[in-house]
C-alpha cells in the first residue's frame, strides 16, 4: 500500500474526527441538558406538590381556627312606625370584670364547692333584687371567646364575636360597626367612663373629654383601675353637683379579673376584692337618684384557675343586675333558683342587652343586633309585643341586608317562623353555627397535615441522599399524580353521595383534603418501596451526628419552643438576635481556637471538592498538615464572624416595641427617627456603601468583572439613588407642612422607575446570563500568551448574586429610611454567613440555611415589624399607586413585610453556588444540593409553623391568645408559604436551572 | 501548635490542641516514663477542687444582699484567690510536678482578669446587653465572669498562654451565662430578674459545675 495514501487517510480520518468530535460533545451535551431540563421540571412539581399540602394545611387551619364574620357599617336609625318611649334619662353602668355567676348569689356552706374565699362576699346583688321589684338579678351568659376586648364588642354591638372581622381596619382599634355607645353618642348622652383602657381604645370618639382611662394589661397591679374608678366615682357621682353633668356614667373595674389572673379565685385577696365592690356598690343604691337606671355586669367568669378566655361553663357565666329606684320589673319569681350554686337559674345572653338597653334609653338597637329585649322590662303585655315587633323589625333588616345565609331552604324556613322570640333563637343559632366555634376536626386535620409535610420534607431533603432524590423524583411525580386522582375520585364520589366525611363544607374542601391524602401517599409509596422505618431513623440519627447539624437542631428546637409562653413570643425579636449572636460568637471561636473536629469533618466533607484556599496558594503550603483550614481561612473567617455580630448588633437596635414589651422596650423605628436628618444621611452613605461592600465581597474570588461593574456599580448604585431620592421627598413633605410645590407626581414617577427597573428590566436582563468573569491574556514573554480566567471560582455565586440584587433594590424602595439601613446591614450579614459556610465547608449542613433563616426573622422585626396586625406597615402599599390597585398595593406591602424573607429565601441557593467552580460537579449534583439547602430552610419554617398551630390551639383560652399567639400563628404561616413561593419558584424554578445550563454549557470539558 | 521545652521538667512537653501530635510525642517517650499518658498539664480529679464557696457566696447574694453586685465582687476575689493558692494550685499538675504558687502572678493575673473584663463586656454587648444605660451593672457582670475564671487564668499564665488546656473553665462560664439568660424574657416580674442577675447566677453555677467536673473531663 502507498503510505501516502494511508497518510492521507490518516489525516481524513483526523480531520472527520475533528469536526465530529465536538458535533458528538454537544449531542451528549444537548443529552445531558435535556435530562437535566426534565429532572429540574420534576424537582419543581414535587416541591409544589409539598407547598400544595402545606397550604392545604393551613387553609384547614385557618378554617378551623379563625373565626370570622363580615361587618356593615350600616347605622340603625329610629322606626317612626313604631314609636317607643325612653324609660330613663341617664344610665350608670358598672362592669366588674371577671365577675362569675357564682360569687354573688348565696352559697350554701355546706355544699361540695363552696369556698369562702369567692362565695357569700358580694351580697348586695342578690339582697336587693330578692323578693322586690326594682332590681332584678340574672345569669348573664357570654360567647366564647371570653377575652375582655371581644366581649366589649359583643356587648356593645349585640353581635358574636371573631378575631377577624372582615370588613373593618385591621388595626382592630375603634369599632366601625353600629354600637349601643356609638348609638348613645349620636343621640346626644354625654357619656362619662373610667377603668379599663380597652373601652379607651374602642370607643374614644364618643366618650367625653372628662373619661380616664386606666392601663389594663398589668395583672399584677390589683388597686390602680378599682381606687381610679372609686375616685371617680366619688367625683362625678357622689358628688351632687357634678351628677348632672353627665348622661351614661361607666366604669370598668379590673381587681377581680386581676386577682383571678395573679392568685386564682381561691385566695384572701379575692375575698377583699369583692368585699370593696360589695362597699362601692351599697353606697351607690343608697345615693340613686330617680330616672336613672343602674346597670351591673360581668364580662365573663373565670375558670378555677383564674384564667378565662374559653367556653368552659364556668367561664361564660356572668351577672347582670339592673335597678331604677321604685322600677316595676315584671319579674317571674320561680326562675331564680339559687340552689346548687344557681345551675338553674334564669339566665340571658350578653348580646340580649343590647337591644334591652337600647329600649330602655330610647334608641334604636344597634344594626348588626341578634340579641332580644328581657322580658323583665315590659311593663305590661302590649309593651312586650311592641318591643319584640321593633327587635324583629331590626333582625329582619340585618338579615336582607347582610345576606349572611343567602337565598336557601333555611332562610325560608326562618322567615316563615311566626313566634318572635323563636324567630330569634333559630336566626342566632344559625349564625353561631357561622362565625362563632372552633372547629377542632379542621384544626386537628391542619395540624396533621402540617406534620406530615414536615416529615416527607425532612426525608426527601435530609434523610435520602439528595443523589438518590435525583433518580426518585420522576417516581414522587408520577405516583403523587396518579394517587391524587384516584383519591380525588373516590373522595369526591364518597362526599356527593353520603355526605361523608362530615367536617367537610363544600366540594371544594373535599377535594382539597383529597388531594392531600393523595400527595402524603403519593410521595410516601416510593419512599418505603426503597427504604424501611428503621433505615429512616438510622439516617435521621446519623444526620444529627455531627456538631453543627447538632448546632442547628438547637437552634430550631428553641426558636420552636419560643411559643409555647406568651413572654417569649413577646420577646422574640431579642431572642433571634441572641441566637444569630451566638451562630456568629461559635463560628468565630471555631476560626479563633479550631477545635480537634475539624480534622476529621475535613476529611468527611471536603475529600471529594478541591479546597481552594484563599491565598491562592495550594492547601499543603499556607498551613500545616494537621489543619484543615489555612491561616488565611481563618483571619478571613474571623472577620465574616465579627462583622455578622457586629451588624446583628447594630441592626437590632431598630425595633418598634411591642405593646406588651412595655417599658423594657423603647422604641427607635418612630416617625421622628425614620424621617430625621440623621437618618436620611444614612441613607445618603447607603448609595455607595452597599455595592462597595458587595464589591468586596465579589472581589475575594476576584469576580467584580464583566457584568458586576455594571450591575452593582451602575443599576444599583442608581437605584439606590433614586429610592434616596423618593424617600428625600417623602421626608421634605413631613417636615414642612405647608410646601408650596406639589411632590406627588415625583414621588409616584421615582418609585414606578425603581419597580419597573428592578423587579422587571432587571430580571429580564438576568435571564440573558450576565457572567462575571474576564479573560485576562497577559503575555509571559514575547511570543507565548498564558490566559487567565477571573472570577473562574465564584461563576455560579457571583451571577447567582445580581439576581438578589434585583430583589434588594425592590425591597430598599418599600423599607422605610430606617429599615434601609437595617437592610444594609443585613447584605453583609448575609454574604458573611454564605462566606462562613464556605470556609467552614459546612455547605451541606443543616446550619447554612438555619442560620439564614435566623436571619431572615431577626430582620423582620429589625426593619421596624412585629408578629402583631398592627405593626404591619400599611402605608407601604401607597408608593407606587395612590388608592388600592391590586398587584401594586399588595406588592408593596408584601415586598415590607416579607423582605427579608424573600431575600434568604432566593439566597439560600448561594449556600451551594458561592464559591462553586464550575465543572467539578455534574450539573443534577449541583440542583440536588440547591434543592435540598432550600428545603432544609422549608424544614425550618415548617416546624415553627407547625408548631405555631399546635401551641396556638393549645393557648387558645389564654389571656392574650387574639393579641399574641394568634397573630403569630398568622405571621409562621404568611412566612411559610412566602418562602414556598419564592423558594419553588424562583430560587429552583427560574434561577437555578437558567444558571446551571449556562454554566455548564459553557464551561464543560 | 509548638513543642517546646522547659528546663524544670525534663521531658518534651506539648502544648498543642492537636491531640494527635500529642500523643505521638508522648509515645516516643513512653519507654522511660510509664505513665506518660496523661495530659502534659492537667487538673487532678479530686473533690477537693469543687468550689463550694462559690455556692455559699450565690446563696448570701440572693438572701441576703439585696443583689448588691458590687459587695460579691469584693468578697468573691478574696476568697477566689484562696481557692487558688489552696486548693486549684495544688490539684494541677505541670508534668509530673506541683508548682509552687507564684506570688507575683497572683497579682498580675488580678489585673489581668481587671483588663479582661473590658473584652468580656463587649461579648456581652454584642448578645444584646444595653449598651449605654445599665452599663456599669454589665461591666460588673463582665467582672464577676472574669473573675470567676480566675484560677483558670492564672494557670493559662503560668504555662505560657497556652489556652487549650483551660478552655473548658471559661467555657462552663459562658455557658451558664448563655443558658440563663432564658428566664430574662419572662413575665414574673421578679426582682432577681433585674438585669444582670439571672446572668450573675448561671455564671456562678456554671463556674461551680466546670470548676468541679473539669479534671473529668
Amino acid at each position: 500500500m502507498n503510505p501516502t495514501v494511508s497518510d492521507e487517510r490518516d489525516r481524513a480520518e483526523r480531520i472527520r474526527l475533528s469536526i465530529m468530535g465536538p458535533q458528538t460533545r454537544s449531542s451528549r451535551m444537548s443529552y445531558r441538558i435535556s435530562r437535566f431540563k426534565s429532572t429540574h421540571t420534576l424537582y419543581i412539581l414535587l416541591l409544589a406538590s409539598l407547598a400544595v399540602l402545606q397550604f392545604i394545611s393551613i387553609a384547614f387551619f385557618a378554617k378551623g381556627f379563625l373565626l370570622t364574620r363580615t361587618v356593615l357599617d350600616n347605622v340603625a336609625e329610629l322606626d317612626p312606625q313604631l314609636p317607643f318611649e325612653a324609660k330613663y334619662d341617664k344610665m350608670v353602668l358598672l362592669i366588674v370584670d371577671a365577675l362569675r355567676f357564682d360569687f354573688v348569689i348565696p352559697v350554701d356552706e355546706n355544699h361540695a364547692k363552696y369556698n369562702p374565699n369567692y362565695h357569700n362576699n358580694l351580697k348586695v346583688l342578690y339582697e336587693t333584687a330578692h323578693n322586690s321589684t326594682d332590681s332584678v338579678l340574672l345569669k348573664f351568659l357570654a360567647d366564647p371567646p371570653t377575652t375582655t376586648l371581644q366581649r366589649l364588642k359583643g356587648l356593645t354591638t349585640g353581635s358574636l364575636p371573631t378575631f377577624i372581622d372582615a370588613g373593618s381596619n385591621f388595626n382592630g382599634d375603634v369599632i366601625d360597626e353600629d354600637n349601643l355607645i356609638k348609638q348613645l353618642y349620636l343621640h346626644n348622652k354625654k357619656i362619662f367612663f373610667a377603668g379599663d383602657d380597652t373601652w379607651d381604645a374602642l370607643f374614644n370618639p364618643y366618650l367625653a373629654p372628662e373619661s380616664v382611662p386606666y392601663e389594663s394589661l398589668n395583672v399584677w397591679d390589683l388597686d390602680t383601675v378599682d381606687n381610679g374608678v372609686i375616685s371617680y366615682l366619688e367625683e362625678y357621682y357622689f358628688n351632687e353637683e357634678k351628677r348632672s353633668e353627665y348622661d351614661i356614667l361607666i366604669g370598668h373595674m379590673l381587681g377581680v379579673d386581676h386577682v383571678g389572673h395573679k392568685y386564682g379565685p381561691n385566695h384572701f385577696t379575692m375575698k377583699e376584692k369583692q368585699l370593696q365592690v360589695d362597699e362601692l356598690l351599697r353606697k351607690i343604691i343608697s345615693t340613686a337618684d330617680d330616672n336613672t337606671l343602674y346597670v351591673v355586669m360581668g364580662d365573663h367568669g373565670m375558670d378555677h384557675t383564674g384564667n378565662h378566655g374559653g367556653d368552659s361553663q364556668d367561664e361564660l357565666e356572668s351577672v347582670l343586675w339592673l335597678y331604677a329606684k321604685n322600677a316595676n320589673w315584671s319579674k317571674d319569681y320561680d326562675s331564680y333558683n339559687t340552689t346548687d350554686l344557681g345551675t338553674s337559674y334564669k339566665q340571658m345572653n350578653q348580646i340580649d342587652l343590647v337591644p334591652t338597653l337600647s329600649l330602655l334609653l330610647g334608641i334604636p338597637i344597634p344594626f348588626n343586633n341578634l340579641g332580644w329585649p328581657l322580658d323583665e322590662i315590659a311593663n305590661d303585655p302590649e309593651e312586650l309585643t311592641l318591643y319584640h315587633n321593633i327587635c324583629r323589625n331590626q333582625l329582619e333588616k340585618y338579615l336582607s341586608v347582610s345576606n349572611i345565609i343567602g337565598a336557601t331552604a333555611r332562610r325560608d324556613a326562618l322567615i316563615s317562623v311566626e313566634n318572635h322570640p323563636e324567630f330569634q333563637q333559630m336566626f342566632l343559632e344559625i349564625c353561631k353555627d357561622l362565625w362563632a366555634r372552633f372547629d377542632f376536626t379542621s384544626i386537628c386535620v391542619g395540624i396533621a397535615l402540617m406534620a406530615f409535610s414536615l416529615i416527607l420534607l425532612l426525608i426527601i431533603i435530609k434523610l435520602i441522599p439528595s443523589i438518590v432524590v435525583g433518580q426518585m423524583v420522576g417516581d414522587f411525580v408520577g405516583c403523587v399524580v396518579v394517587i391524587s386522582a384516584i383519591s380525588n375520585v373516590s373522595f369526591q364520589g364518597i362526599y356527593q353521595v353520603l355526605h361523608q366525611p362530615a367536617f367537610l363544607d363544600n366540594s371544594l374542601w373535599c377535594s382539597a383534603f383529597a388531594t392531600s391524602v393523595g400527595i402524603i401517599l403519593g410521595v410516601f409509596i416510593p419512599i418505603f418501596d426503597r427504604y424501611s422505618v428503621q433505615w429512616l431513623c438510622l439516617r435521621l440519627v446519623e444526620e444529627l451526628s455531627d456538631y453543627w447539624s447538632r448546632i442547628a437542631t438547637l437552634f430550631i428546637t428553641l426558636h420552636a419552643l419560643l411559643f409555647t409562653s406568651n413572654s417569649f413570643t413577646i420577646w422574640e425579636d431579642r431572642i433571634v438576635a441572641f441566637l444569630l449572636t451566638t451562630f456568629g460568637m461559635l463560628t468565630l471561636y471555631e476560626f479563633a481556637f479550631l477545635p480537634q473536629r475539624h480534622s476529621t469533618a475535613a476529611i468527611l466533607s471536603g475529600a471529594g471538592e478541591k479546597q481552594g484556599t484563599l491565598s491562592g496558594k495550594s492547601v499543603g503550603e499556607s498551613n500545616s498538615d494537621s489543619l484543615p483550614l489555612g491561616r488565611f481561612a481563618r483571619i478571613l473567617g474571623g472577620y465574616h464572624s465579627i462583622v455578622l455580630v457586629l451588624c446583628t448588633r447594630l441592626s437590632s437596635m431598630i425595633t418598634i416595641c411591642r405593646e406588651e414589651q412595655g417599658p423594657y422596650c423603647t422604641p427607635t423605628f418612630t416617625i421622628s427617627n425614620n424621617y430625621s436628618y440623621y437618618t436620611m444621611l444614612g441613607c445618603l452613605f447607603l448609595i455607595p456603601a452597599i455595592p462597595s461592600c458587595i464589591k468586596g465581597y465579589y472581589n475575594v474570588c476576584s469576580s467584580y468583572q464583566a457584568a458586576a461593574p455594571i450591575w452593582i456599580g451602575l443599576i444599583l448604585k442608581g437605584s439606590l439613588f433614586a429610592s434616596f431620592t423618593y424617600w428625600s421627598l417623602l421626608t421634605i413633605e413631613n417636615k414642612f407642612e405647608d410646601l408650596a410645590w406639589d411632590l406627588t407626581i415625583w414621588k409616584y414617577t421615582i418609585s414606578r422607575i425603581i419597580v419597573g427597573i428592578s423587579l422587571i428590566a432587571c430580571n429580564i436582563g438576568w435571564m440573558k446570563g450576565p457572567l462575571c468573569v474576564k479573560l485576562n491574556i497577559h503575555n509571559t514573554d514575547l511570543k507565548s500568551q498564558q490566559a487567565t480566567i477571573l472570577g473562574y471560582s465564584n461563576v455560579y455565586g457571583s451571577q447567582y448574586f445580581l439576581l438578589v440584587i434585583n430583589f434588594l433594590m425592590a425591597i430598599m424602595l418599600f423599607n422605610k429610611p430606617l429599615g434601609q439601613l437595617s437592610i444594609f446591614l443585613m447584605c453583609n450579614q448575609l454574604l458573611s454567613i454564605i462566606e462562613i459556610c464556605d470556609l467552614l465547608k459546612v455547605k451541606e449542613s443543616l446550619i447554612g440555611p438555619v442560620a439564614l433563616g435566623l436571619l431572615a426573622y431577626q430582620q423582620f422585626f429589625s426593619t421596624g415589624h412585629q408578629a402583631t396586625i398592627p405593626s404591619v406597615q400599611w402605608d407601604m402599599g401607597f408608593i407606587l399607586t395612590e388608592k388600592i390597585i391590586f398587584p401594586w398595593t399588595h406588592l408593596g406591602i408584601v415586598l415590607n413585610t416579607f423582605g427579608p424573607f424573600i431575600l434568604v429565601a432566593l439566597s439560600v441557593a448561594l449556600l451551594t453556588l458561592w464559591k462553586q467552580p464550575p465543572s467539578v460537579l455534574q450539573p443534577q449534583t449541583i440542583l440536588a444540593r440547591i434543592v435540598s439547602n432550600s428545603g432544609t430552610l422549608l424544614i425550618y419554617n415548617s416546624v415553627l409553623c407547625l408548631s405555631s398551630f399546635v401551641w396556638v390551639t393549645h393557648f387558645r383560652r389564654h389571656l392574650m391568645v387574639w393579641k399574641i399567639f394568634c397573630p403569630r400563628f398568622l405571621f409562621a404561616s404568611l412566612c411559610l408559604i412566602v418562602s414556598q413561593l419564592v423558594v419553588t419558584f424562583i430560587t429552583i424554578g427560574f434561577a437555578s436551572s437558567r444558571l446551571i445550563r449556562q454554566i455548564s454549557q459553557l464551561f464543560s470539558k | 501548635m509548638h513543642n517546646r521545652k522547659r528546663k524544670t521538667v525534663k521531658k518534651t512537653v506539648s502544648f498543642s490542641d492537636d491531640q494527635n501530635l500529642t500523643n505521638a510525642n508522648l509515645n516516643n517517650h513512653r519507654k522511660g516514663h510509664i505513665d506518660d499518658d496523661t495530659p502534659p498539664v492537667y487538673v487532678r480529679k479530686s473533690w477537693t477542687l469543687i468550689p463550694f464557696h462559690l455556692l455559699a457566696l450565690l446563696y448570701w447574694f440572693l438572701k441576703y444582699t439585696d443583689f448588691n453586685l458590687l459587695a460579691l465582687l469584693y468578697i468573691m476575689i478574696p476568697t477566689q484567690v484562696i481557692y487558688l493558692i489552696f486548693r486549684f494550685n495544688k490539684n494541677t499538675i505541670y508534668g509530673k510536678k506541683r508548682l509552687r504558687l507564684n506570688w507575683l502572678l497572683v497579682f498580675i493575673t488580678l489585673g489581668a482578669c481587671l483588663l479582661l473584663s473590658i473584652p468580656c463586656l463587649a461579648i456581652i454587648v454584642l448578645f444584646g446587653a444595653p449598651f449605654v444605660e445599665l452599663l456599669k451593672e454589665s461591666w460588673l457582670l463582665a467582672l464577676h465572669c472574669c473573675f470567676l475564671t480566675y484560677p483558670a487564668v492564672y494557670d493559662v499564665f503560668n504555662c505560657n498562654f497556652k489556652v487549650g488546656y483551660f478552655k473548658k473553665y471559661f467555657i462552663s462560664v459562658v455557658i451558664g451565662c448563655w443558658i440563663s439568660c432564658f428566664v430574662i424574657p419572662l413575665d414574673w416580674d421578679r426582682d432577681w430578674q433585674a438585669w444582670p442577675v439571672p446572668l450573675i447566677v448561671g455564671a456562678y453555677l456554671g463556674s461551680f459545675i466546670g470548676f468541679s467536673i473539669g479534671g473529668y473531663i
